[in-house]
């Protein structure tokens, strides 16, 4: 909050402070001649071990806004604050740092890499850390997600569940304090998915926030809190 | 389980990543993901790499075999570098050397080298076993100029004959026998051997008598037999300096000059030829610059995951440019592989010596090769790098 520098790993002193939050954020496109606003103002927060679904109608700026609090993304205006720290004063490399250890990333498509195993794909965040510990708490992280008996498996060996279980390993690879998730079901059929929800409800417990974005609305029933994006404004649904 | 337990601290009992050991690979990431990426696409890494086996080989082969023309040459051409020949200028109409143009030219080779006066003259020579018609040198001290085949070379020429190894073979001549030129007999002391030099002293066919034993001495030219072909030149110029300041009285030859075109010559050639193989390297330079751009492009999406879960834009870079760097590598060794292949049928297919083929002037043709192959891939990966490591992640995940 002052203008002393709180490094990513900074331990929050306070309890009350949300780990992640947009502040009046707008994030405005050059498209042609005209500016396209995908996102007007939008105020969000999330606490610690909170499930958040965000909804809304496709081209609402529902991945825009994923991308704003996954620090992929800078907003026009407005500040984007980690631990209470405005991250338009990192440069792309505190950045870079933060999404890996403050982070993590789960996407509909997976991106797994097909030529590494299981465990290496988890350990995929960490490889250039020469974090030697890695490869050990991806196994455990796989295990707890009920991969045990998958551990050396490319991801054309797994099912699509199998493969959004190993996302979700590798985005708890680095203790995150978040993780983002977008259409994390997308992909899977309803037992899948309600087995994926669940590993978020999981994560949840142990004091991760956890954010998706999504269409489906079998999301909700796992959320803690549900708010619609529609047209660039957020709303409270529940 | 946990026996090796080489894994700091909370390790859980699991043995330890077995693929790749803690070693040098976990110390360069970048060289571990590099190399995980190329084995992922072996044909097109091979493709790639093979442009560069070819490039180096070229650069390689053509380079070190003008070096060994170049070589042989020289070493064939060796010993005309170092002989100075002075004869009597053709124009004044005189046909020998007066003893102080004999002196003088003496007194310059002092110190660089022996200067040989040598009586020139034809005769009829007798053996045992028939006549032949031989070339006769008469001179003083035979050693500065040849070396027996057989018998021994007196220091001082004072008696006796040295005849040419044709003219022992035609007359059947062999150390002690005796010969019949011009109504002297004369006891043969030892056969010559051939020479490899080109020189205008040949003596193959010729026998060589004391100076004495001609009726006229006076010396048809001096041959300075110089230590080293810059002594050569030196004694050359010298001569023509101080003996033909005022008029051209003796003519002087030498191939120490001409030997230095001739290497001038190999110099070019090689360098041409050098040239040919960079311009294929720069095309295999091309494939690979090709090659990385593809890959990157396909694994864009990859790269943007990479970028989104925290890995920072200087390792993709390196990583890429390792993944280049690896491609030239493997190329350059490749090449240098064949290019030792090539050069053993060169020595094998061929009358080269092994001195020539193994001669350390060649292992600079495939250090600079390797070198070169292996800066062209670095350099064509560069580009193809920067870019995917600059591109932002959400837009390399849009889509």
């Amino acid at each position: 909050m002052s203008g002393e520098y709180a490094g990513v790993d900074a331990t929050p002193d306070a309890e009350t402070e949300s780990p992640l939050e947009l502040r009046d954020v707008v994030k405005a496109y050059e498209s042609g001649a005209e500016t396209v606003r995908a996102l007007k103002g939008v105020d969000f927060a999330v606490e610690r071990g909170e499930f958040v679904s965000v909804i809304g109608p496709s081209g609402s700026g529902k991945s825009t806004m994923l991308n704003m609090l996954g620090l992929l993304d800078s907003p026009t205006s407005g500040e984007v604050l980690l631990d209470g720290v405005d991250a338009a004063t990192y440069d792309d490399e505190q950045r870079t740092d933060a999404r890996r250890e403050y982070v993590g990333f789960v996407f509909q498509q997976f991106y797994l890499i097909d030529a590494l195993t299981a465990v290496e794909n988890v350990t995929l965040p960490t490889v250039y850390q020469r974090d030697r510990g890695a490869p050990a708490r991806a196994r455990n992280l796989l295990r707890r997600v009920g991969l045990g008996d998958r551990l050396e498996h490319r991801p054309t060996q797994l099912s699509g569940g199998q493969k959004q279980r190993v996302a979700i390993a590798r985005s708890l690879i680095n203790e995150p304090a978040v993780v983002l998730a977008d259409e994390p079901t997308g992909n899977l059929d309803q037992e899948t998915g309600t087995a994926v929800l669940e590993e978020f409800a999981a994560v949840c417990d142990e004091g991760v926030a956890v954010v998706t974005v999504t269409h489906d609305p079998l999301v909700n029933e796992f959320a803690d809190r549900v708010v619609e994006l529609v047209d660039g404004v957020i709303r409270d649904v529940r | 389980m946990s026996g090796e337990g080489d894994a700091p601290g909370d390790g859980p009992p699991d043995a330890d990543d077995s693929a790749a050991g803690p070693g040098l690979l976990e110390r360069f990431p970048a060289v571990l993901m590099a190399r995980r990426n190329l084995s992922r696409n072996r044909l097109r890494s091979g493709l790639a790499a093979l442009g560069i086996v070819i490039g180096v080989l070229a650069i390689a082969t053509l380079g070190i075999f003008g070096n060994v023309l170049q070589l042989s040459a020289t070493s064939e051409l060796g010993g005309i570098g170092n002989q100075v020949i002075v004869s009597p200028n053709e124009d004044t109409g005189r046909e020998t050397l007066s003893p102080r143009d004999v002196a003088a030219v003496e007194r310059i080779a002092e110190g660089r080298g022996e200067a040989v006066p040598l009586v020139t003259g034809s005769a009829v020579v007798t053996g045992p076993n028939g006549q032949t018609f031989a070339q006769l040198y008469g001179l003083d001290r035979p050693r500065a100029l040849f070396e027996a085949r057989s018998g021994r070379l007196p220091e001082y020429h004072r008696q006796g004959a040295l005849v040419g190894r044709s003219v022992a073979e035609r007359l059947d001549l062999q150390p002690g026998t005796a010969v019949e030129i011009e109504g002297q007999r004369l006891r043969v002391i030892a056969v010559l051997a051939e020479t490899d030099d080109i020189t205008p002293i040949q003596p193959d066919s010729a026998v060589v008598l004391p100076r004495e034993s001609f009726a006229q001495d006076a010396p048809s030219q001096v041959v300075v037999q110089a230590d080293s072909g810059e002594d050569a030149s030196y004694v050359a110029s010298t001569v023509r300096e101080r003996l033909n300041a005022r008029e051209p009285r003796v003519s002087v030859f030498e191939l120490s000059s001409i030997l230095d075109r001739i290497n001038e010559f190999f110099g070019l050639l090689n360098g041409f030829l050098v040239a040919l193989g960079a311009v294929s390297l720069v095309v295999a330079g091309v494939a690979i610059f090709n090659v990385m751009l593809m890959s990157t492009t396909e694994r864009r999406g990859e790269i943007g995951v990479l970028r989104a879960v925290g890995v920072q834009k200087g390792d993709v870079l390196r990583t890429l440019v390792v993944e280049a760097t690896l491609l030239g590598l493997l190329g350059g060794l490749g090449g240098v592989l064949l290019t030792c292949l090539a050069v053993g049928a060169l020595y094998q297919f061929t009358p080269l010596g092994l001195d020539v083929v193994l001669h350390p002037s060649n292992a600079t043709y495939l250090v600079v090769a390797f070198a070169f192959g292996v800066f062209i891939s670095l350099a064509s990966g560069l580009y193809p790098a920067y870019r995917a490591a600059n591109e932002e992640p959400v837009d390399a995940l849009r889509d």
